[in-house]
């Protein structure tokens, strides 16, 4: 519970959050700000993480198998996994980011873009181009705060 | 305070102190707190602990004080059955027609248990743990596929990945 306010001191926190005035000024959004999630197609395995791990279900993958010839004479043909279709359903999509943490391929990643509102919501289901545009505004990741612990995966 | 409930076991959780009293003695606790300073009503809500029973707990303040606290009882399943307090606090009417609607839960001595937030003629408990969410049984689920394979290959492949959370067909329902 946090201390009272007096009248006085809740009308000038009132006029310190005066609203900016969107959209002729854009907002200054904080580090890390989940707008969108952005796809980088080239990293994709078609592993279904992002699909299984979702608890919303609005992610739907499509894939199909494509034959790899042997790479060198009496080399054995392979077969791999090629993406037909990456779609988020943004109507149903409760920005959690489970499957940004769940990616082990860094395919996805989180924008800040948020203005993608739609009138219908069948609208808000973005296929993998619009998803891969969104990777172009996908910000380099913020220096660390401070006092922030020294990162697991770094020595010492 | 713990000397207002006899029989009470004192703890703490969400760093307020909390009271596991038996059923009998909830409409008893509840008025010995308000009349004590915890006057204020805040909250009335349930937790499914499954083969345990359910969970009934409530908020109540001080304002002037600035203390508040939690007092907790326990109904079995098979009959879960608890005092109204809307006789205590007027406003847990409302908590305990939800609490009904939501968990099967009935409140003895309620002026009027009639559904709250559920439209007329639903069935069921849906915040019960064992109640079946139909939205998600009547969708397929996006994580089906397998890599490399398409959803419609999914749907008639005989190797199925069941989604978290959701029962297999079969094993719940009329059949």
């Amino acid at each position: 519970m946090g201390e009272p306010v007096s009248v006085v001191d809740g009308l000038a926190l009132l006029r310190a959050a005066a609203a900016a005035r969107y959209p002729d000024v854009q907002p200054e959004l904080p580090a890390r700000s989940r707008g969108v999630i952005a796809l980088f197609e080239e990293n994709c395995t078609v592993c279904m993480l992002c699909a299984r791990e979702c608890p919303a279900w609005c992610i739907h993958l499509e894939s199909h198998k494509e034959p790899v010839p042997p790479t060198h004479e009496g080399g054995r043909p392979r077969t791999r996994n090629v993406l037909d279709r990456f779609a988020i359903d943004f109507a149903l999509c409760l920005y959690c980011g489970i499957c940004v943490e769940v990616c082990p391929f860094d395919a996805l990643f989180w924008s800040p873009e948020f203005a993608y509102a739609a009138t219908d919501p069948a609208d808000l289901v973005h296929e993998r181009d619009r998803l891969r545009e969104w990777m172009w505004t996908v910000p380099a990741p913020p220096p660390w705060d401070e006092g922030a612990g020294p990162a697991p995966e770094e020595p010492g | 305070m713990t000397d207002l409930l006899p029989g009470a076991r004192w703890g703490r959780a969400t760093g307020r102190p909390l009271a596991d009293v038996d059923p009998g003695d909830w409409l008893a606790s509840a008025t010995a707190l308000r009349d004590a300073g915890h006057d204020y009503f805040d909250l009335l809500t349930a937790v499914d602990e499954q083969e345990a029973g359910f969970d009934v707990v409530v908020h109540l303040w001080s304002v002037p004080g600035r203390t508040s606290v939690l007092l907790r009882t326990r109904v079995p399943r098979a009959e879960p059955r608890l005092d109204s307090l809307a006789g205590v606090f007027k406003g847990a009417a409302w908590h305990e027609r939800q609490a009904a609607e939501m968990f099967g839960i009935d409140f003895h001595g309620h002026p009027g248990l009639d559904p709250l937030l559920l439209p007329d003629g639903f069935d069921g408990a849906p915040l019960r743990k064992d109640f079946v969410l139909a939205s998600r049984v009547v969708r397929p689920w996006p994580g089906a596929p397998e890599p490399g394979q398409s959803s419609a290959e999914a749907a008639v492949g005989r190797r199925k990945t069941l989604p978290p959370g959701v029962p297999a067909p079969g094993t719940w329902g009329s059949p």
